[in-house]
């Protein structure tokens, strides 16, 4: 009953207050004819706050329709906004946060990939001194290249080690091709190959072509 | 953006010319003193063809891209005063396929500018002189013309 009876109360309470406030102005003029003006206001409203606490939960509302309801929209609809921007920020960190994970994961790859090749490079490496160390090693794991020989007529495929000197290269071409290597010039990006070199030391790649010339004079 | 384009194309192009070029030609990126390669200029040679006045001559040619590569063809320039008629004075070549208004389209390769070049060296075009030295000779003196191909390619001997 209490309840129904609150229910009902703010239809009429809204028609009091009117009235009510009305009279506390007359009140409030009449106390405060004396003293400021100004304060007026402030005690209207205090006491229409006073009546509203008085009447509790659904006074609220009617007092939000009447003095503070613009500022009380306001907080809630700026709360409202601050809650869906920061939700809206709260998502686009995430997705920062998420792309810098992936920009971090690539970085990691490439160097894991670097690493990989240095780790590759280096058995090749040392396997070169044990070659030097042992005469008959065993060659299994070195890297080989695949190397294109140009003449003027035609190419050949050679697939040697990339850490082994030219010169063992350039006598399997000069066999195959019936020729003294010493007649031949070697070439790689116009310049000519030094036989104690190695594919590796020239920085040369799987498949990368050199030509042959024979020897002017 | 461009630059991207450009590089990415030149690192293509310089990829495939590694494993597979015309016999003598030589084409590679220009390597500064502390190693680091600029793709935009390549330093290359081109051969006389065999059985012309330009055999035997191993000429030096210079290839500058811009940004704007491929949509815009390389300048190729010989060395300074190079003779042929098609070769301007500061060394550029004047050829209808590195011609952006005329003849370059996007997809023509290095390789194919080298031996356009390379063709352009025995077949001058009269039609469109850009020295007068050479275009002068090769139109009123084949002979003196024929002696001063023969005599620069000596200047341009093998490098081997």
């Amino acid at each position: 009953m209490g309840g129904e009876g609150e229910d009902l109360e703010p239809l009429f309470d809204y028609h009091r207050v009117q009235p009510a406030n009305f009279v506390c102005i007359d009140d409030d003029d009449d106390s405060d004819v004396s003293e400021v003006p100004i304060p007026k206001k402030a005690k209207t409203s205090q006491k229409v706050a006073k009546e509203d606490e008085e009447v509790k939960v659904i006074e609220v509302a009617a007092d939000d329709d009447w003095l503070l309801p613009p500022p009380k929209v306001i907080f809630n609809k700026e709360s409202g906004e601050d809650s869906t921007i920061k939700a809206l920020r709260s998502k686009k960190m995430e997705l920062l946060s998420f792309t810098k994970n992936v920009a971090n994961v690539m970085q990691e790859v490439e160097e894991s990939a670097k690493r990989e090749v240095e780790v590759s490079l280096r058995p090749q490496l040392s396997e070169a001194d044990d070659t030097q160390a042992q005469p008959e090693p065993v060659p299994n794991d070195r890297a080989k290249i695949v190397i294109t020989i140009q003449d003027k007529k035609e190419q050949n495929k050679f697939r040697v080690y990339a850490d082994e000197k030219f010169e063992r290269l350039f006598k399997m071409y000069s066999d195959k091709a019936n020729l003294e290597p010493q007649n031949l010039v070697f070439i790689f990006d116009g310049d000519k190959i030094d036989p104690s070199t190695t594919p590796s030391s020239l920085e040369m790649e799987d498949g990368d072509m050199i030509e042959v010339h024979p020897k002017k004079r | 953006m461009a630059s991207g384009i450009a590089r990415g194309r030149l690192a293509e192009e310089r990829k495939s010319w590694r494993k597979n070029h015309p016999h003598g030609f030589v084409a590679k990126p220009e390597t500064a003193s502390d190693g680091t390669v600029n793709l935009m200029i390549w330093h290359c040679t081109i051969p006389g063809k065999a059985g012309t006045d330009w055999e035997g001559g191993f000429f030096p040619l210079t290839l500058h891209f811009s940004e704007d590569y491929p949509s815009k063809p390389p300048k190729c320039k010989f060395p300074p005063g190079f003779f042929h008629p098609n070769v301007y004075p500061s060394g550029t070549v004047c050829l209808s396929i590195l011609n952006e208004d005329y003849g370059w389209r996007p997809a023509i390769t290095v390789k194919q500018i080298l031996v356009g070049i390379q063709d352009l060296l025995d077949t001058p075009n009269p039609a469109d002189p850009a020295q007068t030295d050479g275009y002068h000779l090769f139109i009123q003196d084949p002979a003196e013309y024929k002696k001063r191909v023969k005599s620069q390619s000596k200047l341009y001997p093998p490098i081997v």
